[in-house]
């Protein structure tokens, strides 16, 4: 019999986890105009600060969130100023930039790999679970999913509220109105892939939190984060909200059915990567459009 | 002289052959005609694993189970070329790079295709009994090296004509291209279709020298590498390529040799990466035309016209 | 009346809502010189590019020698005969000038890769034919010193030059030109229009949007005026600039 409750419950836990690492990627695209494959190492540095907090600095959990948070967000800035920004104003081109965020990536998680070794590890931090009616419950998941609450609402009113908020907006959807308009776009471009990155590696940290920790833990969880920022639209952060729990469904029910039907769920990711397929192949554009707001 | 060096040298101008043939089908693709292929390592597998299982399960000959392994390569490449072309460059990448990936995760999980993440043998192209690890390295040199040569002759042949013009118009702009009656459709089919088959055949001769394969040797890092060799090489520019293709295997290679000879504070292997991607990003904001950058096209009717300017310049 | 070259039949095409070209209707005459003017924003570039085939109409007909074409795509379009020559010109530049010629042509047999690769004879003479002929074009553009140099390199009225030169090159029956004098001065302007007409006497038509008016009437024989997508007035050169509509037009009313 399946439990429906734990399926949903299920899916708002994968939908708040890639609603968090994919806010970043969606809006840094839309700002920059490409795919920066880098974000993968964004998000496994976040899981690395978590470990070095707890396991060898031996702190309260919750500085971890906030190591993870400061240096993945540093990251993020070093990269855009030092790495695209400077690409892009040598003249690099689209797969130019590509490339270059492939190579970033090495770089990332190469060092990395060489700091805190490259084997799987754990932060060996027992989450106590505990039942809710039907549900089975840790407190992990509910920082996680009330996280993207919270994340959802303070995005939210920075779109809509803030100076900054509908700046990036405004950038996203018509660049010569928003320059001629008086908008730092430098200093709201930078501010957008320090925080997207930000959010990133606390993605990560929560991702290394559920799973386990390795230098290649972005890329596990990197296609599922695409699938849900073209799903979405790029450069819309609504979307990416809608975009996230709808994958996050379909992945948990996914499972349910993959389990009827005696198939392996090593397919889970399969029903992402068949999402991202068909997205880019039928509508391209996402769901953003449906959206009239970014 | 050092027998394991020796063996180990020739271990890796194998792998150069092996990676040049891929890194030129990508330099087809990208170099000449402009389409970012990020999904090469699932074309690589389809060849390396319609090899394996094809010499598991079947008593044919090996180089027919080559031109198998290209052929379904090459009908995998249709398959996705057809809704994928049309795509903006970066949606092409996120897709061919999401296809490379359900195709691993496929043969990774089924494990009546080839075994799962258990892996599947595969017995060498060409073997004798008593046959020494050197000869071996030897043997498959001259057949990695009898292919490379046939393909870049014929990459050659291609580029360098008419067609190969229209490929790159194609690259230039190819709106334009189709204004003045170029099919751009069939012409960026027929290049991804070609540039999987030769994938293939790297595929194809890397799982025989290997003798083994699993779902682990095809991750997207190898996508990541053969599109390295194309940019350090110089896109376009076939030899310029080859050399890339060199100059990143001895790179990767370098390291652990170094490693048995320097002792230094960061591995060998993780610091040759490092350097590897901060050079690349160096190259990309200096010297994006690659190492050897793109010569134009010369036939014989071009070289006619640059005979008769010289000689009515003086 | 004799069958037109060209009939685009109560063509339309929208964008989101806005209808650039609203049920046009026009003919182009064999072995003329026909105009398409008309102020900014008035739907020709529109319309020509629906000829061409970058676009599908969303209403309407083309029909050129008889055949309905509006369902083709640009390269079928070109092998009916038709070449369209873009406003600002989409050059090859990293390829050279003779190579942006060579690209034109019809009928390359190396364009086929079988061609190219295996049965090179078959090509190889051609080319030399070709490359002659491209010579010959670019010599009466006066482009010929520039002959091996990348498109990139050229100034902006060479680049228009060569845009036309390639469209020529590409052996049509009609011509789509759109602009050709826009953004050169005006003596060079005066002297394409000139080989235009060389062109038409050797028995090729032209449909040509453009702006400068003063020299287009000269060479036209025949006028369309477009405003927000439809014909508003149509006739010879003289009897339109006589017409109170297409100063209403241009001026606004």
């Amino acid at each position: 019999m399946v439990n429906w409750a734990q399926v949903l419950f299920n899916s708002a836990i994968t939908g708040s986890l890639y609603l968090l690492g994919a806010v970043g990627l969606t809006l840094t695209y839309g700002l920059s105009g490409f795919p920066n494959f880098a974000y993968a190492e964004f998000m496994t540095l976040g899981a690395y600060m978590g470990y070095f907090v707890t396991r060898q600095l031996g702190f309260d959990v919750y500085f971890a969130f906030i190591a993870a948070f400061l240096a993945s967000g540093i990251l993020g800035a070093l990269a855009y100023r030092g790495v695209f920004r400077f690409l892009a104003n040598r003249g690099a081109n689209k797969i130019h930039l590509m490339v270059g965020s492939i190579a970033l990536g090495f770089v990332i998680r190469y060092i990395i790999g060489d700091i805190w070794g490259w084997p799987t590890s754990t932060f060996g931090i027992r989450w106590s679970g505990f039942d809710i009616g039907p549900l089975r419950v840790t407190d992990l998941w509910l920082a996680l999913i009330f996280t993207a609450l919270v994340l959802a609402v303070i995005m939210h009113l920075l779109l809509t509220r803030t100076k900054t908020g509908k700046a990036i907006r405004g950038i996203s959807s018509n660049p010569e109105l928003a320059l001629a308009s008086g908008i730092n776009i430098e200093r709201v471009t930078l501010l957008t892939w320090a925080g997207g990155a930000a959010l990133a590696g606390v993605a990560g940290l929560f991702w290394g939190a559920i799973a386990s920790i390795s230098p290649l833990l972005g890329w596990a969880m990197i296609l599922p984060v695409f699938a849900v920022t073209i799903l979405g639209g790029i450069g819309s952060f609504y979307g990416v909200l809608a975009a996230a729990f709808i994958i996050g469904l379909a992945e948990n029910i996914g499972v349910v059915a993959l389990t009827q039907l005696g198939l392996s769920t090593e397919y889970r990711m399969a029903i992402a990567f068949i999402i991202l397929i068909a997205t880019l192949i039928l509508r391209p554009q996402g769901l953003a459009k449906a959206f009239r707001r970014t | 002289m050092n027998l394991g060096l020796v063996v180990y040298s020739l271990d890796i101008i194998v792998f150069i052959g092996i990676f040049a043939i891929v890194a030129l089908s990508l330099n087809l693709e990208y170099g000449f005609t402009g389409l970012g292929n990020f999904g090469k390592v699932a074309f690589f597998l389809a060849g390396a694993y319609t090899y394996a299982i094809l010499m598991e399960r079947t008593g044919i000959p090996f180089y027919l189970a080559l031109i198998i392994a290209m052929l379904v390569s090459a009908g995998i490449g249709f398959l996705v070329s057809l809704p994928a072309l049309r795509l903006r460059e970066d949606y092409l990448a996120i897709v061919t790079l999401a296809i490379g990936e359900v195709l691993r995760l496929v043969v990774k999980t089924e494990d009546s295709i080839a075994h799962g993440v258990w892996g599947i043998t595969v017995p060498p192209a060409i073997h004798w009994s008593g046959m020494s690890v050197l000869e071996m390295r030897m043997v498959n040199i001259g057949l990695v090296y009898f292919c490379l040569i046939l393909c870049f002759i014929f990459f050659q042949l291609m580029t360098g004509s008419p067609y190969g013009r229209v490929l790159r118009a194609v690259r230039e702009d190819e709106v334009a291209a189709e204004a003045l009656g170029k099919n751009r459709v069939k012409y960026k089919a027929q290049v991804f279709m070609l540039g999987s088959a030769l994938a293939g055949l790297g595929g194809g001769l890397y799982a025989q020298y290997m003798q083994y394969i699993n779902p682990y040797m095809f991750l997207p890092m190898v996508t990541f590498t053969v599109w390295i060799m194309v940019i350090v090489g110089g896109p376009a520019n076939n030899w310029g390529v080859l050399l890339g293709a060199a100059l990143v295997i001895l790179f990767e290679r370098g390291a652990r040799i170094i490693k048995d000879y320097l002792i230094l504070p960061i591995d060998p292997i993780n610091l040759q990466y490092i350097l590897f991607g901060v050079l690349v990003i160096f190259l990309l904001a200096y010297r994006p035309q690659g190492l050897i950058k793109e010569r134009q096209l010369e036939t014989k009717a071009i070289e006619g016209v640059q005979k008769w300017k010289n000689r009515s310049s003086e | 009346m004799e069958e037109s070259l060209l009939r685009v039949k109560e063509v339309g095409k929208h964008f989101g809502g806005l209808w650039a070209v609203n049920r046009a209707s026009l003919d182009v005459a064999r072995g003329s010189i026909t105009a398409l003017v008309g102020p900014n924003g008035s739907g020709k570039t529109t319309l020509f590019n629906v000829v061409f085939g970058l676009h599908k109409p969303d209403e309407g007909c083309v029909y050129f020698n008889g055949e309905r074409i509006d369902h083709l795509a640009p390269h079928q379009v070109y092998a009916k005969g038709i070449v369209h020559a873009f406003q600002i010109p989409r050059l090859f530049y990293r390829l050279t000038v003779l190579d942006n010629m060579l690209l034109a042509a019809r009928g390359h047999k190396g364009d086929g890769l079988l061609n190219s690769v295996v049965f090179r004879q078959g090509w190889q003479a051609q080319e030399r034919e070709l490359a002659d002929k491209a010579l010959e074009l670019l010599n009466l553009l006066e482009l010929d010193r520039l002959t091996l140099s990348p498109a990139g390199e050229l100034s902006g009225g060479q680049r228009k030059l060569l845009e036309i030169g390639r469209a020529l090159m590409a052996a049509p029956v009609l011509l789509l030109l759109d602009e050709p004098a826009a953004g050169v001065n005006p003596n060079l302007g005066r002297k394409i229009f000139e080989k235009i007409e060389l062109f038409r006497q050797r028995g090729l038509s032209f449909f040509i949007i453009e702006h400068r008016l003063e020299i287009l009437f000269d060479f036209a024989d025949w006028v369309y005026v477009m405003d927000r997508g439809k014909i508003a007035v149509e006739g010879k050169p003289e009897e339109v600039a006589k017409d109170s509509t297409f100063y209403k037009v241009y001026l606004g009313d």
